[in-house]
């Protein structure tokens, strides 16, 4: 019952952000007609960081595999992922309006109460992250273009593993603060400040978003076995902290 | 009634960022009393049960319920299986329904009560489609209190379950447990600052004043201990110093002495022999005057 409790505590969130997703990856690949109808609109020369950005993704919209990557998993995908992975993984463990005396109160332990949270959760990040992913191999001949299945399981796969960190600072936070707010707050806040330092430093190789996009993957053909290890490590012991700072903390 | 402990806690300390909210409590509650547990607001009664239900950590000292230690984290849920509790804010899941969480509750019970669920439903007039969020405070109480009653559990732990409820659904509640302790074999630890409630339904009273157990014991014998004996004399009270074991409180007003003592009265009236008052009377105490005498003594 504990995973049905966690589920209607985390089913808007989730139905949500599925419906949305779904709704961005169809739209993703419907409008590659229209993409491609604007592409010779761009202009040859544009200066400035913007224009070096617009060059680029018009570079990448040439190849329906370069669209995909760049507008899907690059852009709608990390940034969507990035923030439900925030509002899954916050949880009101200690808010007494949430019934935490009540659970408390059941037969269960601790880092039973924190694990159903974090896998159900869990569960329903990767539900968000594959299922839209996997609408566009499905969706693709309507548009007279071919994705892979291959392709689309692993750049989902790096972005399940690297927003997993930001679910884990969430679930983290929340067993630390006694309001959904703070965490939810600090836990954007956080998301937000690495986006800002990746774009200042232009995708540094240890950037947690470039391994969400899995940009080695598309560049190279070979998987970001590194980062993919470092985010999954760090992931693990943000839950490990959660569940031990859970269990230790007094009511 | 068996006199074997079901909760025992001695030299139980516990304090949040420096500041002791229990400090040394000893107590004890016996298998199949109702023991009411008494304090001003803020004297340490809901860490207690915090701490028996291992929701919080002791500082020093131990806490012990069925025998088993309360912060051992095994020990702590096989307690919780055998415990109901209804805390003070009625704290359950607002996203839920009344059905959604009686049947959310019965699935870590192996022992749950279907005959009583059924009982209780149709008692309490709770709404099962009702979610708990719009449900009022006593509506809440109710849910709470059946959730509680239901799990067979061999304890209930009540945290000011009257808290914020009207006299009608008090006494509603109040009758609900009596009856059902009557006819299940169950121990009651309740805390309460409504004296009157505690009289209705216990059978044991502990009082606690800042963090410590100033009075403990089956409520006819601290009753019996407390007495006040008034002695009228035929001019002004004499100043003299009444030496006998549990004075608490002494008082002077013109011919009339009065004193309170919680060592009976007898060694008083013994003492007072000697001051030759003109009569002298021995009154029993309310457990509202118990109550507020033992906290004058302790402060």
């Amino acid at each position: 019952m504990l995973w049905y409790k966690s589920w209607l505590e985390t089913r808007w969130r989730f139905l949500i952000g599925l419906a949305l997703l779904l709704c961005s990856a169809a739209g993703a690949v419907l409008t590659y007609p229209q993409v491609l109808k604007l592409l010779p609109q761009v202009p040859p020369h544009v200066d400035g960081l913007l224009g070096e950005k617009i060059r680029e993704a018009a570079d990448l919209a040439r190849s329906y595999q370069g669209y995909v990557w760049s507008s899907w998993f690059r852009q709608n995908l990390t940034q969507a992922a990035s923030l439900f992975a925030v509002l899954l993984g916050t949880a009101s463990f200690l808010s007494l309006e949430g019934g935490a005396l009540f659970t408390l109160s059941l037969p269960v332990s601790r880092r039973r109460l924190v694990f159903v949270r974090a896998a159900t959760g869990l569960a329903e990040l990767f539900v968000l992250v594959f299922v839209p992913s996997l609408l566009i191999p499905l969706l693709s001949p309507a548009v007279g273009e071919r994705y892979a299945l291959g392709s689309a399981l692993i750049h989902s796969a790096c972005l399940f593993i690297a927003a997993s960190v930001l679910f884990g600072l969430a679930l983290l936070l929340s067993t630390v603060f006694g309001d959904v707010w703070r965490p939810l707050l600090i836990a954007l806040a956080v998301a937000f400040a690495l986006a800002i330092v990746d774009q200042a430093l232009h995708s540094p190789a240890l950037s947690l978003y470039r391994l969400m996009s899995g940009e080695t993957y598309f560049r190279t053909g070979r998987l970001p076995w590194g980062g993919l290890l470092a985010a999954a490590g760090a992931a693990a012991s943000l839950h490990v902290a959660a569940i031990a700072n859970f269990t230790r903390r007094d009511f | 009634m068996t006199e074997q402990p079901i909760i025992t806690t001695s030299g139980l300390y516990k304090s949040y960022d420096g500041v002791e909210a229990v400090r040394g409590l000893d107590l004890q509650v016996p298998a199949g009393s109702i023991c009411g547990f008494l304090g001003r607001n803020g004297a340490g009664k809901t860490t207690t049960i915090k701490i028996l239900l291992g929701m919080a950590r002791p500082t020093r000292g131990e806490a012990r319920v069925f025998g088993l230690l309360a912060h051992s984290p095994q020990a702590s849920a096989a307690i919780r299986l055998r415990t109901g509790f209804v805390g003070e804010e009625k704290d359950l899941y607002p996203y839920m329904t009344v059905a959604e969480m009686v049947r959310f509750a019965a699935a870590f019970y192996p022992r749950w009560r279907r005959d009583l669920e059924q009982r209780y439903l149709r008692r309490f007039e709770l709404p099962a489609e009702r979610k708990v969020k719009a449900l009022s405070r006593g509506m809440r109480t109710k849910l709470a209190l059946l959730l509680a009653l239901c799990r067979g559990a061999d304890l209930l732990i009540l945290d000011e379950p009257t808290a914020g409820l009207d006299p009608a659904i008090t006494e509603e509640v109040l009758q609900a447990l009596v009856t059902h302790v009557g006819a299940e074999a169950m121990t009651v630890f309740f805390s309460s600052h409504h004296i009157a409630e505690v009289e209705q339904i216990a059978d044991r009273v502990a009082i606690i004043d800042r963090g410590r157990s100033v009075v403990a014991g089956a409520l006819d014998d601290v009753r019996q201990a407390f007495c006040r004996v008034e002695m009228v004399f035929d001019g002004e009270a004499p100043e003299a110093e009444l030496r006998a074991p549990g004075v608490i409180q002494v008082r002077r007003s013109g011919r009339v002495l009065v004193v309170v003592s919680r060592g009976g009265a007898d060694p008083i009236v013994s003492a007072a022999r000697a001051l030759r008052p003109k009569s002298i009377d021995v009154v029993p105490l309310t457990l509202k005057e118990i109550f507020l005498a033992s906290l004058g003594e302790e402060a």
